[in-house]
């Protein structure tokens, strides 16, 4: 080995050859895709074309993207930062009905104080709440050793009973005709940054977070024994760390940043509580998640690339009649083929 | 309680223990080389939806089964070349075809049936009465008046058991989730057991799908599975990895399936959400006290690959 | 008068990546002899037999097996042309019977059920034939380190092996079952089988070995007979210019001697009482030690005797009573930060396990446990390009072959991420060193180094407790030598009245006599 070799800094790849496995990973995902849709008899460049620029190509389609965009970063975050401690929290869905309940719930009872008060106490129940959520697989991790991925699992489904019996039961919207509650109270309600089409000052506040975690994990001591804890518990043990408050700590943090994700979508969005409003932003954030590798740099891009493709997807269905269950597949496509690419490269 | 009541219930538990020990035989089979798969919704959500259809074109109920195994046959191959031969982590490709699972199960289903007013039905799975042993007061309403389904899967969990503890093969099987270097140098192809077991395992998986729309639904609905994949990676846990404690263990879920369900109807004002949640939270509490006699293959989870240098 | 060669290896090449692990190696074996290849770690011979088993595909060379060329591909061809390998790291599985590791993979009766009793009378036979007794039906987990051995040469012997392949069969075994072992190999070869013996250790080959061949990075040195070998030929081919025999510790220690019994006045580390775990899992009973400046104090016995234990009771990674201190302060109750806040340093045994991090960077390897600590920390904020600075002199002051701080550590070799460890442990300053195994996977210049760097602190002051299981370590560096066996301290020998027999009693345990 030579000594120039062992001292050098310089990064081994350029930027490009670290983005080529990426491009090539889409381009794969969407040539599969394409077959699959010129086969079902689909125009298979005009439906490419939907969805790859919609977003872009107007105002209403980039707002649509930005509020898209929103919990994807949260919930991708809810993902990566246990699993930085190696926990896996599969559980962002449940964490996010939660944090809007209790959003929801603040909203309605104290729909009278002041905006300046009330829309932060509307984040903090949701913070709380979501955290909550994910306290209960923490804990069962902690204390009895219980699985991470299955508990937060099964949290997922109790929420559903939870927002259905909130929606039908105390706070029951009789004019819709799907479990909904009541609006919250207009002081409650995220100061808007554009007006029409709407977008909401959620986006802003995300990008703070995003910034905060990505601090948290790559420049302090403490998330310097997250990375530890998640390369090897034993080791970071042995060596002094205190593995299981880490993993109870990781697995909240991420529940609360589910939590704000149905906070931001109750306080921005929705003003109140739609059944389903989960939407799929559990695959989703797990996705964005795993594409970025743990790098919470790269975060905040690749949802927002998620979420291109995701507005691309209702403009799919609106406009050709192809299920938005196609982009799903493809965005699942681009996973595989990017973790793919390591294979690749270790050859 | 009424001593006909009880019978009836015995029967629903049998008959809702069948996609358990389907998908817990199914996840167990590939646990036991080390695969350990969480695609399980994703697979029995694909199996109910290609089942389903297979079965409403061709009127064939038998069909959609036989679609239902190849689908998710093929879900098993694909884990197995991600993992055992492209050496990719088994449990962020389980989470990968999951994805895949549950968007391919409702695409499909849209694209080949379109919206509808009305759901397209298939005739749900009748009994099939077992001769003499059905006449058999109690025992024989509970266990031989039931469809094919399952007489099948309480076969399988015999014969797995068989296979598993009972001969060199499953030795073999097995060597290969407990130590897959001790077993590749004693010249057990390793890789060829994980091909077999995951797709085999993937089948039953899908199987335990298709059994929702054909005997319970007579239609796929999106989330028609309700989380019964994870809940059998639950089960296989607590079944501590075997197939006759599995198949108790898909008894105890069947039953409190059936009592949640049940309790709706005699509720006396507990709301139905709550009784709903009964069976996630039954599982968290049975992974709380079941983690005492878990016995987990030791290589679970961890891909093998000859040439990797270690010490 | 020349016997039959049974086995050819010819010109036999392997690279893993950029790294040329063996080059044009040849390797010729006779009948019933027992050949010994010898040479530092990371000379190649694991590697060499990996590739004569299948483990590993070779990208060069051949096989000839009886003057036939033969192509194996697999460890099943290697099985089937009569190869049989004990790996150093048992590849057992734990949960099964003897018998079932024994037979795996054999063809068994299966009708109406598997029967394992023929094979079960066959155990038994070759077990008394050749001296390797064990029960078939016990399960391997419950069975000790030198039974597991023997049902490893049982699972060869059963598939009636030409050539039994044993590397570094001695580690774990006291000298007394080594001898035992060796008298089965005389069994076996004067049986007509051929044994192929992999070792570092030059003794053990000298005592046992018909002819030896020497492996020097990845390149055949030399092939003697044992007669016409000289210790000192051997020597110079094992460790050949990379190292001066003269000035080194290892071979020529009277420099050593001279310094060696420095110690200081001060007590570093006082253990008194110690009994750590509870109930059933106790790893030792009521251990009592004194470490003072400047001295080593080295702990032998066979492998899992409490050694682990004793160290992670004295980090508070394990529940203890009795006391610790160190410098006259209590640690028993405080958690492990604070007491490696102490100015305590510890290389763990099993780097995989409790040291390494393998995801991680080499950096960030570097800083477990200081990730806190000046320089590397203010305490929240860790300091980046300190952290990298300092990586990059510890990456060249310890050779840690790397192309750069910020590469995945993941893709070190084994005896680099020992240099890791090693660096990490002597990159601040510290008054107690706990250095367990601390040159196993070393070649013998780095294991130079690493003796080198102990004596060097040992010189300032540093306490050292050193528990190896390599005897020549102990007697090389140690003060005192402690043996433990089964948690309980069996005696102490000071330097001087070292000897092999004796700590071979007490790691067997036999208490010393007084």
């Amino acid at each position: 080995m030579s000594e120039t070799a062992l001292t050098s800094s310089k990064p081994k790849n350029s930027l490009l050859s670290q983005a080529l496995p990426y491009i090539l990973a889409v381009l794969a995902a969407f040539l599969a895709t394409g077959i699959f849709l010129w086969l079902a008899g689909f125009d298979v460049l005009r439906a490419y074309q939907t969805i790859l620029f919609t977003s872009l190509s107007s105002r209403n389609g980039f707002i649509q993207t930005l509020l898209k965009f929103v919990p994807l970063v949260l919930t991708a975050l809810a993902f990566t930062i246990p699993s930085k401690a190696n926990k896996f929290n599969i559980g962002s869905e449940g964490q996010l009905l939660l944090g809007a309940t209790g959003a929801v719930a603040v909203g309605i009872l104290f729909a009278d104080l002041p905006s300046i008060i009330l829309i932060p106490l509307c984040l903090l129940a949701g913070i709380i709440c979501g955290g909550f959520w994910a306290l209960v697989p923490a804990w069962l991790l902690y204390r009895f050793g219980i699985n991470e991925i299955l508990s937060t699992v099964l949290m997922n489904f109790i929420s559903f009973q939870v927002i259905d019996y909130v929606a039908t039961e105390i706070w029951r919207d009789p004019l819709a005709g799907h479990p909904t509650t009541i609006a919250i109270g207009e002081n409650a309600e995220l100061p808007l940054l554009v007006s029409s089409p709407p977008l909401h000052s959620g986006i802003i506040i995300v990008l703070i977070v995003a910034a905060l975690v990505y601090f948290y994990t790559d420049y302090t001591s403490a998330g310097y024994e997250l990375v530890a804890t998640g390369s090897n518990a034993k080791a970071a043990k042995v060596y002094g760390i205190n593995t299981r408050v880490l993993f109870v700590l990781a697995l909240v943090l991420g529940g609360a940043m589910g939590g704000l994700a149905g906070a931001i979508e109750v306080t921005g969005n929705h003003h109140r509580l739609i059944e389903g409003m989960q939407s799929n932003f559990l695959p989703l954030g797990i996705i964005i998640g795993l594409l970025s590798r743990g790098n919470h740099a790269a975060i905040p891009f690749v949802a927002f690339f998620i979420a291109v493709l995701e507005v691309g997807a209702s403009a799919l269905q609106r406009t050709m009649f192809i299920p938005v269950e196609l982009v799903f597949i493809v965005e699942a496509l681009i996973l595989i083929f990017v973790l793919l690419s390591d294979f690749v490269r270790r050859k | 309680m009424d001593f006909e009541l009880i019978i009836g219930f015995a029967g629903l538990v049998f008959l809702a223990m069948v996609p358990y020990i389907f998908a817990g035989l199914g996840t167990m089979l590939a646990g036991q080389t080390g695969l350990f798969i969480v695609a399980q919704e994703g697979i029995m959500l694909t199996g109910a939806s290609i089942g389903f259809l297979g079965a409403y074109w061709t009127d064939n109920l038998f069909v959609g089964v036989l679609t239902a195994i190849v689908a998710g046959g093929l879900f098993g191959l694909a884990f197995a070349f991600f993992t055992t031969t492209l050496n990719m982590n088994q449990f962020v490709t389980g989470l990968a075809l999951f994805f895949v699972g549950l968007a391919l199960s409702t695409l499909i289903f849209k694209l080949a049936i379109g919206v509808t007013l009305t759901p397209p039905l298939v005739p749900t799975l009748d009994k099939l009465p077992i001769p003499l042993l059905s006449q058999i007061p109690v025992v024989g309403d509970i266990l031989f008046n039931q469809n094919i389904f399952v007489y099948l899967s309480l076969l399988l969990s015999g014969a797995l058991y068989y296979f598993l503890y009972r001969t060199s093969y499953g030795l073999e099987l097995r060597s290969i989730g407990e130590n897959p270097k001790a077993a590749d140098s004693l010249g057990i192809n390793v890789k060829r057991g994980r091909y077999f077991a995951a797709i085999g395992g993937a089948m039953l998986i899908s199987m335990a799908g298709v059994f929702l729309p054909l005997v319970y639904t007579g239609t796929f609905t999106e989330g028609i599975t309700q989380g019964r994949g994870w809940l059998a990676i639950a089960l296989t846990f607590f079944g501590g990895w075997r197939p006759h404690t599995i198949f108790i263990g898909a008894l105890f879920f069947a039953a409190v399936d059936v009592f949640a369900l049940r309790a709706q109807v005699f509720g006396g004002g507990i709301p139905h959400q709550f009784l709903l949640t009964m069976p996630y939270i039954a599982t968290l509490l049975i992974m709380v006290f079941g983690s005492r006699w878990v016995r987990v293959p030791t290589f679970l989870g961890q891909n093998y690959d000859r040439e990797k240098r270690s010490v | 008068m020349p016997k039959d060669i049974v086995l050819e290896m010819q010109n036999v090449s392997k690279r893993f990546g950029s790294v040329i692990a063996l080059d044009d190696v040849n390797l010729s074996i006779q009948k019933g002899e027992v050949h010994g290849l010898l040479g530092g770690n990371g000379a190649g011979k694991t590697t060499l037999m990996n590739v004569l088993y299948g483990l590993y595909q070779s990208d060069a060379g051949q096989v000839r097996l009886g003057g036939e060329p033969i192509s194996v591909h697999s460890p099943k061809d290697a099985i089937n042309s009569g190869i049989g390998m004990v790996h150093q790291r048992f590849l057992q599985i734990n949960r099964f019977t003897v018998t079932e590791n024994i037979v795996l993979g054999t063809d068994l009766q299966n009708w109406p059920r598997l029967n394992l009793d023929t094979a079960k009378e066959k155990i038994n036979e070759l077990g008394e034939r050749f001296g390797l007794p064990v029960d078939p039906d016990a399960i391997l987990s419950d069975l000790p380190m030198g039974v597991r051995q023997r049902v490893e040469i049982l699972k060869a012997l059963y598939r009636g092996v030409q050539v039994l392949v044993l590397d570094e069969p001695t580690t774990n075994l006291t000298p007394q079952e080594v001898d035992a072992l060796f008298e089965s190999l005389r069994v076996m070869v004067d049986d007509g089988l051929s044994v192929i013996f992999i070792t570092h250790k030059l003794r053990e080959v000298l005592e046992v070995c018909d002819r030896i061949t020497v492996l020097r990075h990845g390149k055949n040195v030399l092939t003697m007979e044992r007669e016409d070998a000289s210790e000192e030929a051997f020597v110079t081919a094992m460790v050949g210019s990379d190292l001066d025999v003269e000035s080194s510790i290892i071979f020529s220690s009277e420099q050593l001697e001279k310094t060696i019994g420095d110690v200081g006045q001060d007590t570093i580390l006082e253990v008194a009482d110690l009994t750590v775990g509870e109930g059933e899992l106790v790893g030792v009973k009521s251990c009592s030690l004194t470490l003072h400046a400047g001295e080593i104090l080295g702990v032998a016995g066979v492998s899992g005797n409490g050694q682990l234990e004793l160290i992670e009771g004295i980090l508070g990674l394990r529940p203890v009573h009795g006391s610790v201190l160190m410098q006259g302060t209590d640690v028993s109750t405080l958690e492990t930060h604070e007491i490696l806040k102490n100015s305590v340093a510890y290389v763990p045994e099993d780097r995989w396990q409790d040291g390494f991090l393998p995801t991680a960077n080499v950096a960030q390897n570097l800083i477990l446990g200081l990730h806190r600590q000046a320089p590397y920390s203010d305490g929240r904020l860790l300091q980046r390009h300190t952290i990298l600075d300092r990586s990059n002199q510890l990456i060249e002051e310890f050779n840690i072959k790397t192309p750069g701080a910020q590469d995945t550590a993941g893709n070190l070799s084994g005896g680099n991420i020992q240099r890791v460890m090693l660096a990490r442990a002597f990159s601040l300053p510290v008054d107690l060193l706990l250095i367990h195994n601390p040159t196993r996977g070393l070649d013998i210049p780095s294991m130079e180094f690493v003796y080198k760097k102990i004596l060097e602190r040992k010189q300032e002051g540093m306490a050292t407790l050193l528990i190896s299981e390599n005897l020549d370590e102990l007697f090389l560096l140690s003060n005192r030598i402690m043996v433990l066996c089964n948690g309980e301290q069996m005696g102490e020998l000071q330097r001087g009245s070292y000897d092999k027999y004796a700590v071979g009693r007490m790691m067997s345990g036999v208490r010393q006599s007084e």
